[in-house]
């Protein structure tokens, strides 16, 4: 019984993105994308039928076991793009440690001074990060893994709806600052605005990502020790 | 035929990360099991220890779905809807002015040490040739 229900809640979440991902193949729109309507999908029905979250992680936790080798594959990418890594690494690596300091400890500030508490805190802390990352820092920092997971999606929306803004207000001239911008602070979102830039923006962004994943998960408890210290 | 193909490279990614987080134990690092796998792996690859072949089905499978394996960790957010309304709505506020500052200080700060650099490698080749010269000499 156990054993069908874990692989009816599998199938379930499959069909569903499945379905999702030909919605947004075919309109092409921002907030189509299957990371967030399957999301709400899957929650408004589990709502609407009374399911617990605990029920249909019977079968999620089958689907979330696979998070571990998704971040293991992320090196293919990261081998696919040495080159741009290595002519580039000292303006990524520093773009990407000075941008996720930044980052995380502003976030952490104003949300401690608004009096959030903690757990709110340190799920704040990996947003840059790209999801399958972030919930696993998030977790082992004693953040909640699914507002980590909510938190990374409005990062990423924020750089893919208001980057075009940002490069204007900001001026970012370079299409390689564009790019590790866009890859540091909205990871895979990011990326797949810096299509838009040429093929300079979009390699840099998509090696940010990966670095910005490795020195997000030193960094990170680093900052939230300083922080809780 | 392909479909076994990506199957065992999945399970190969698998074991990557197993290791991973083995070695994350044994030594107790603050980084992930699976980013120390994603490290390894990586480390295999520029060595041509483990030939990229191996490993690019699968990976490729994995990354063109990688959104549907976030959807359980997400959907958790079915316990914490408050967010979306009152003093949640301030996360949200915090969370767009923080990604816009990483944005942008990530973006000047790697413009600004791409063009330290770029001005050192535009000297560069002078300096080489007199120490070619040099050589030379010698």
């Amino acid at each position: 019984m156990r054993i069908l229900l874990a692989a009816g809640f599998v199938l379930f979440n499959v069909v569903i993105y499945l379905m999702m991902a030909l919605l947004y193949k075919r309109y092409r729109l921002p907030v189509l994308l299957p990371a967030l309507t399957a999301t709400f999908t899957v929650v408004v029905l589990l709502l609407g039928f009374h399911i617990s979250y605990d029920t249909y992680m019977i079968g999620g936790q089958w689907i979330n076991r696979l998070l571990g080798p998704a971040v293991v594959s992320l090196a293919y990418p990261l081998y696919k793009q040495r080159n741009v890594l290595w002519e580039n690494l000292p303006a990524v690596l520093g773009g990407t440690i000075t941008g996720l300091l930044v980052g995380m400890l502003s976030g952490l500030l104003m949300a401690a001074s608004l009096g959030f508490s903690k757990i709110y805190v340190l799920s704040i802390l990996p947003k840059s990060i790209t999801t399958a990352v972030a919930i696993q820092i998030s977790g082992n920092l004693g953040g909640d893994s699914s507002l980590t997971s909510v938190f990374v999606m409005i990062a990423g929306f924020t750089g893919a709806i208001g980057g075009p803004y940002i490069i204007k207000l900001f001026r970012i001239r370079s299409e390689s600052g564009i790019g590790i911008g866009l890859g540091t602070a909205s990871h895979a979102l990011g990326t797949a605005k810096a299509l838009e830039y040429g093929e300079q923006s979009v390699s840099m962004s998509s090696v940010a990502m990966t670095v910005c994943a490795i020195v997000g998960s030193i960094v990170g408890p680093l900052v939230a020790w300083i922080m809780y210290h | 035929m392909k479909i076994i193909r990506v199957i065992a490279e999945v399970g190969l990614l698998y074991v990557f990360y197993l290791i991973g987080d083995y070695l994350q134990k044994l030594l107790h690092l603050p980084v992930p099991g699976s980013i120390v796998g994603l490290l390894l792996l990586f480390v295999l690859l520029l060595l041509r220890i483990v030939p990229v072949k191996l490993i690019e089905n699968g990976s490729s499978f994995i990354l063109a779905y990688l959104p549907m394996f976030f959807i359980p960790a997400t959907a958790g957010i079915m316990n914490h809807l408050d967010i979306f309304s009152g003093r949640g709505l301030l996360l949200i506020a915090i969370l767009v002015v923080s990604s816009v500052l990483t944005m942008v200080v990530t973006a000047h700060s790697s413009e600004w040490i791409a063009g330290l650099s770029a001005s050192r490698s535009s000297r560069r080749p002078y300096r080489a040739r007199g120490i070619r010269e040099k050589g030379k000499e010698a």
